[in-house]
């Protein structure tokens, strides 16, 4: 069976986006207050610069003591350059540590593919920014459907 | 944006259960899940590793496999997985080329992908303590080292070998069924 990797998602990736963006985009707005039901988005560079290249949304981010960030309903979705989804990540809660450039949960972390025929997800999780490491803690499961249309290759 | 692909890692944690599935038309043209399970995973973005940890079960319609820790590699750049290792306590139900089952344990088993001057090597290579033992419809064997060839549908073994016949076994090559 032959994996079209071209199709593949960067996920890790998507991840350090994730918090990239959440350092980027969330930091300086946050800094002061508790944003209510925001959004961030990415774009290409051009000349792509209409299109969308991910967006993280959340329904709050409360910055706390220690340069933390609790977001609570993290969802982040990236896109292809063609508009495309590409991955998406949620989380229902997550501490983002502006300093350590780490983000953590005892929660829920989903992670899946933009056809959605890639998933894993688990309970608790770490991941540090710096050496791009993801720790899923508990309860971990991955599910791939192949088909037709996409094998796995091995 | 780093390269290294998360969801190809988790992809390639398929690999010995994937591997397993003849390459059929019939097949490829069925919907397939390969679930894993594990109780904890770790995706190491800069070592192009995901291992998961704890009662690592892998299933899917041609093979199950249970271990206690598998380790994947992922090319940096995508690509095809080659190398993925299963540890501790490794059971391992598959079907071979031909459908007939394969039940093998071991202490370890690599699976290995690679091709030189357009031939395919694809092997599960079983090892460790206690001996890998595989069970196949004419009996069960032992060796040191157990190398399954999947391109090539053969076993082959090496050190402290020892075959125990299953009597109740049909003849090879027949349909016929096992003796009472």
């Amino acid at each position: 069976m032959k994996m079209k990797w071209s199709s593949s998602i960067p996920v890790l990736s998507v991840l350090a986006a994730l918090f990239f963006c959440g350092a980027r985009g969330l930091a300086q707005p946050v800094a002061a207050s508790r944003a209510q039901g925001f959004t961030s988005v990415e774009y290409y560079p051009a000349p792509l610069q209409q299109q969308m290249k991910s967006r993280l949304s959340g329904a709050s981010a409360q910055p706390e003591p220690g340069g933390l960030l609790v977001i609570q309903q993290l969802k982040l979705e990236t896109f292809n350059t063609n508009g495309s989804p590409q991955a998406v990540v949620e989380a229902p809660e997550c501490v983002y540590d502006t300093q350590q450039f780490t983000a953590t949960s005892a929660g829920h972390l989903q992670l899946q593919n933009g056809d959605g025929k890639i998933r894993t997800e688990g309970d608790g999780f770490l991941w540090r920014q710096e050496d791009s490491f993801l720790t899923i803690s508990n309860h971990v499961h991955t599910v791939i459907e192949t088909g037709p249309e996409m094998n796995t290759g091995l | 944006m780093k390269t290294i692909c998360l969801i190809a890692l988790i992809t390639v944690t398929a690999g010995m259960a994937a591997r397993a599935q003849s390459d059929t038309n019939a097949t490829s043209q069925l919907l397939r899940v390969t679930d894993i399970h594990s109780d904890s995973a770790v995706f190491d973005g800069n070592g192009h590793t995901v291992t998961y940890f704890g009662n690592v079960r892998v299933s899917d319609p041609d093979m199950k496999l249970i271990c206690a820790v598998l380790i994947a590699d992922l090319p940096p750049s995508g690509g095809r997985v080659n190398h993925i290792v299963a540890e501790t306590n490794v059971v391992m139900d598959a079907t071979d080329s031909k459908g007939q089952p394969v039940h093998a344990t071991s202490a370890k088993a690599v699976y290995d992908y690679d091709v030189q001057n357009s031939v395919t090597n694809e092997t599960v290579t079983l090892t460790g303590n206690p001996q890998p033992q595989v069970e196949i419809a004419q009996g069960t064997n032992t060796a040191d080292v157990i190398v399954w060839d999947r391109a090539n549908n053969g076993f082959h073994f090496s050190g402290n070998y020892h075959f125990s016949p299953n009597l109740n076994a049909a003849p090879a090559n027949t349909n016929s069924p096992p003796k009472n």
